[in-house]
């Protein structure tokens, strides 16, 4: 693991349960991450545009826009951000159609926070390493 | 990132170092890769640990739900999809048949999760009258059957009518119902006991408050005003759930619905909502997980009928449930509404009475040759009263006039009375005999008798009788001490052991331990959900016609009902031995009634639940690809989720060992080890596997620093090879032939099976592809601090002797692996092994088991037909192993 990646990492945690995304939110900042949260997915679009997150933790079902149709917006907004979909109901056809969109990951409830924070990290550098190619890629195919 | 950033400033300054430019470029790339590789392996590991735990599941040693079977299958579908599209980073798009062959399987995968439904009528509320038989679909097993009663064989069914099926998705879906409560359920974690009742109550407060869709409302004041209309005046009714699948022969789901007694239109909506909401009773929630019923297969229908305010009620059995050779019929009554019965709150009388039975004539050349032996018989037997026990009924339920039920008092001189007369009782037979003609099996039968004297039936199910083999009488006891009680009926029959604990409140369920003997005061519903952990059963009140008895009896548990003050002579803690069938409890073991106990079986197994585990299992885990060098080594052969993993963890394997020779790149290029001397082990440090920059051809062990690949080597190294074993001449010719037959086999030919090994490495991940002498294995582990992430995995396959001595080898290393604690799988002559989840210094010395095996387990096969051989090579091999894994040096 390259815990180097997780200083300044900015995450975006989307749920409507509350006591979920706060007990969340303590868990993620003790352990070094910048955390920012949202109840809903327009709440998601306007914290993505004013705190470019690198990585989202975005719960599937919500009132509103649910988690597919915020996903759409913020990867509209910023193409390199990761996503890991969340989710308390899980179906395959949701599972697929989301992974198919480019979602990192697709987790279920209940969450093993561990493995989250593993996720993060690689979502992270998965991230840093998009970005990094598209920068240094101009005219060039990768290997 | 310093690197990156040089390079950075290199390309803008534009100093035109070429070949820097191109090595940055390299490292970006190789980064990029090997970012995907790892994703890639983590996600086959974590599809390989679900496919695992879907064949825990099959074992039948535990029960699980719906929820278990879709979250595993969708962890294992977005593991297998994210594997394709890591590949794809890797290769380019080297494989483009894989995403068709996922596809395939995943289509059928939810064709066997998401069933076709009929198509759905359109009523919401269908009246009695108008239920035409099959029509369970709309209105239910329970309502089915009593409409039939009623329509077909013109019995005194009270009037109503139920709402459907269709009335209930209606509901569900306008108020978004399914998917919330699934989403509930899964976020409750594993199928366990514990977190039912916060569960439950969140799935209720769920139902409660939702909206009754407009028609529905509609239909149902309509169908009420038409009940009123026909009555000419105001009714109350009972409200009983008909669920999909209950009163079915399978599943009885005795008690663990709701009825709603005496309602009134005010509060007609709110016990709509509650039957329904019964579905999720913690008692039903566990019942349905325990027998493999699928949630989604059970819509709620429930069924409006006029409320009859009864003197007497109860249930009739039309046979001796646990008894199937008894043909009497069984009549519990009690006073009042027959709720006390089923809900074995109370005693109630029984009345048993005999069939009438016709003798027929029998020509006695059946038993002999003599045509003069002929014997006739015309006697007809009536039917009679065999049985009356007359209880003390100090309570009865009784009809509140505004609405509702409440449990009182019966005035002392009504206690001893008998709840029915000789009459009723007569009649009472006549109508469950006339009803288990009619449906051609026992039938267990609920009833009233109103103030008018007449009987009413108010449902009937099939009775389930104890099949005769589980019946078994014990063996008698031969020293056995005096029982701790002698007293009671038998409610399931058999015997069971374990410690007492009584159950006085909900709350004591939590705290209930597997295997303890449940002792309750009464025989309430609410205890079912205790039965598949308890040995045994007794209880103070109750009848054998109650709902608990009937649920311990699906379940095979032992259940002794009515034993006066079983909870005084049941001490909790205390070991006890509870024979139902001699209505007795013993203090501690008794051996001789343990001795016949039915088999225990696996309630899941035949269910719906299981059946669909084990559909979509066979799409998911049979391994098919097992040769990587056969061309059906392909994207198209792959049928299982379980092949496609096993292809692309091939794949992306030899693209990773490509990389640095394609594209002449020395950092990333593999490095031959050095060891004493050049070995033939080649090294590609995927990441920061080595403890410098390695210059040069060769690295030597002292440079690597990869926990892995160092524990695997110091059990390589360990102890010296001896050489092979000395033949013996079948043995040699066994190999001589099939080095004749597979030409490949033999080293000394320029093959590409020669001797070949290749780590790749980070420091806390390494994986080996090996070939030693004949035989082809991969080994792979991530060991680091965090242990939940730790695991080894092992595959061997191959060898040169014939296949029963290449059998042979694989049993006696899966025997091996098996000691330290691998879960082994051996398939033809392919064995794998997998061990997780252990803290890094277990790990560590797995794989300096791993090490050692991978180097003396060489030719072994060839002596693998010589018994006394394989005994001397097991002892000595474990005696090296456990010296090495305790840290001693090995000589």
């Amino acid at each position: 693991m390259e815990n180097s990646t997780k200083s300044g990492l900015k995450v975006l945690l989307v749920d409507d349960e509350d006591r979920f995304r706060n007990a969340l939110s303590r868990q993620l900042s003790v352990r070094g991450f910048r955390v920012f949260e949202a109840e809903c997915g327009e709440k998601a679009i306007e914290m993505t545009i004013a705190e470019r997150p690198d990585v989202v933790i975005l719960d599937q079902e919500m009132p509103g826009m649910n988690g597919t149709e915020a996903f759409d917006e913020l990867k509209k907004i910023d193409p390199f951000i990761e996503i890991i979909m969340l989710t308390g109901h899980a179906t395959v056809e949701i599972a697929l159609y989301i992974m198919k969109k480019g979602a990192f990951d697709y987790i279920m409830k209940p969450l093993n926070i561990d493995e989250l924070l593993y996720k993060i990290e690689d979502a992270y550098t998965r991230r840093l390493l998009n970005v990094k190619k598209t920068n240094t890629g101009s005219g060039r195919g990768l290997v | 990132m310093g690197r990156i950033g040089n390079w950075f400033r290199k390309k803008t300054s534009g100093g035109g170092e070429n070949r820097d430019i191109e090595v940055e470029y390299l490292r970006l790339n190789f980064k990029a890769r090997y970012h995907s590789f790892k994703l890639l392996i983590s996600a086959n590991n974590k599809s390989l640990e679900n496919m695992a735990d879907i064949e825990r599941a099959l074992q039948g040693h535990d029960v699980f739900g719906m929820g278990f079977i879709k979250s595993r299958v969708t962890a294992i579908s977005v593991s297998v999809f994210s594997m394709i599209t890591h590949l794809k980073t890797i290769t380019g798009g080297k494989y483009p048949g894989l995403e068709p062959a996922f596809f395939k399987i995943e289509q059928v995968i939810a064709e066997i999760l998401n069933p076709k439904k009929p198509a759905a009528d359109p009523r919401l509320v269908i009246a009695f009258k108008d239920v035409e038989p099959g029509m369970a679909y709309l209105v239910g097993e329970k309502m089915d059957h009593a409409a039939e009663v009623k329509n077909s064989l013109g019995l005194t069914v009270p009037e109503g009518f139920a709402i459907t099926s269709t009335a209930y998705e209606l509901f569900m879906k306008e108020n978004r119902l399914q998917s919330e409560i699934e989403r509930v359920i899964q976020s409750a974690g594993p199928d366990s006991q514990g977190p039912f009742d916060i569960l439950s109550s969140r799935i209720r407060t769920l139902i409660m408050d939702a909206r009754i869709p407009e028609p529905l409302e509609q239909a149902v004041r309509a169908a009420w005003q038409n009940l009123e209309n026909a009555k000419g005046g105001s009714v109350r009714l009972a409200m009983r759930s008909s669920a999909m699948g209950e009163d079915s022969s399978e599943n009885s789901f005795a008690g663990q619905y709701r009825s709603e007694l005496n309602v009134s239109i005010d509060g007609v909506f709110d016990a709509y909502r509650e039957v329904v909401a019964s579905k999720y009773s913690v008692k039903a929630i566990s019942y349905k997980l325990n027998r493999g019923v699928r949630d989604e297969d059970i819509a709620m229908c429930v069924g409006c009928m006029v409320m009859v305010d009864a003197v007497a009620g109860g249930v009739v059995y039309t046979r001796n449930p646990v008894d199937a050779a008894d043909t009497s019929v069984y009549i519990n009554a009690a006073l009042g509404l027959p709720k006390s019965v089923v809900d074995g709150q109370d005693t109630c009388d029984l009345f048993v009475v005999s069939r009438a039975v016709d003798y027929e004539v029998i020509p006695a050349r059946i038993f002999g040759d003599d045509p003069l032996d002929f014997v006739m018989v015309s006697q007809k037997e009536p039917a009679m009263t065999i049985r009356s026990d007359i209880r003390e009924k100090k309570f009865k339920v009784a009809c509140l006039d505004t609405e509702g039920v409440r449990r009182e008092e019966v005035p002392q001189d009504m206690q001893t009375e008998p709840a029915l007369s000789e009459d009723k009782i007569r009649e009472l037979f006549e109508l469950a005999v006339m009803i288990e003609n009619h449906y051609g099996c026992p039938q267990d039968i609920e009833w009233a008798l109103d103030r008018d004297g007449r009987l009413f039936i108010l449902q009937c199910r099939p009775l389930k009788q104890m099949p005769i083999k589980d019946m078994a009488g014990n063996a008698p006891l031969d020293d056995a001490p005096p029982p701790l009680v002698q007293d009671g009926l038998t409610a399931s029959p058999g015997a069971g052991c374990g410690e007492v604990f009584q159950v006085m409140k909900r709350a004591d369920i939590l705290q209930f331990p597997k295997g303890a003997v449940l002792v309750v005061e009464q025989a309430l519903p609410a205890w079912a959900s205790l039965i598949n952990r308890a040995s045994a059963v007794v209880t103070e009140q109750g009848s054998f016609a109650g709902h608990l008895a009937n649920v311990a009896r699906e379940f095979h548990v032992p259940a002794l009902f009515a034993v006066k003050d079983a909870m005084k002579l049941l001490t909790p803690g205390e070991t006890v031995t509870v024979d139902a069938d001699g209505s007795s409890v013993y203090a501690g073991r008794i051996e001789s009634l343990l001795r016949n106990k039915p088999r225990e079986r696996n309630p899941m197994e035949g269910s719906p639940v299981f059946e669909t585990l084990e559909s979509v299992s066979r799409h998911i885990v049979p391994l098919h690809l097992l040769n990587p060098d056969s061309p059906e080594f392909a994207p198209e052969s792959c049928t299982t989720y379980h092949d496609i993993t096993r292809f692309i963890h091939e794949k992306s394997v030899g693209e990773m060992f490509q990389f640095g020779k394609e594209h002449d790149f020395q950092e990333r290029s593999s490095k031959q080890l050095y060891f004493h001397v050049p070995m033939k082990w080649w090294i590609l440090n995927l990441d920061d596997g080595f403890k410098e920059e390695v210059q040069g051809k060769y690295v030597k062990i002292e440079q690597i620093d990869s926990i892995p690949m160092l524990a695997f080597w110091k059990g390589f190294t360990a102890k010296p090879w001896d050489g092979p074993p000395p033949l013996d001449g079948k043995g040699f010719a066994a190999v001589m032939f099939q080095s004749t037959v597979q030409p490949a086999l033999n080293t000394g030919m320029p093959s590409k099976y020669a001797d070949r090994n290749y780590f790749m490495l980070s420091r806390n991940y390494c994986s080996l592809n090996s070939r030693l002498g004949y035989h082809f294995s991969t080994m792979e582990a991530l060991v680091g601090d965090n242990a939940a992430e730790n695991y080894v995995s092992f595959q061997f396959k191959g060898g040169a002797a014939d296949f029963e001595r290449k059998m042979k080898r694989v049993y006696f290393i899966g025997e091996l692996l098996e000691r330290y604690g691998f879960r082994v799988d051996i398939r033809q002559d392919n064995l794998t092994a997998r061990l997780e989840g252990h803290d890094r210094e277990s790990m560590v010395k797995r794989l300096q088991v791993l090490g050692y095996l991978t180097l003396h387990t060489r030719q072994l096969d060839m002596i693998m037909t010589n018994a006394s051989r394989v005994i001397y090579y097991r002892d000595k091999m474990i005696k090296d192993i456990d010296a090495l894994i305790a840290g001693a040096t090995v000589h």
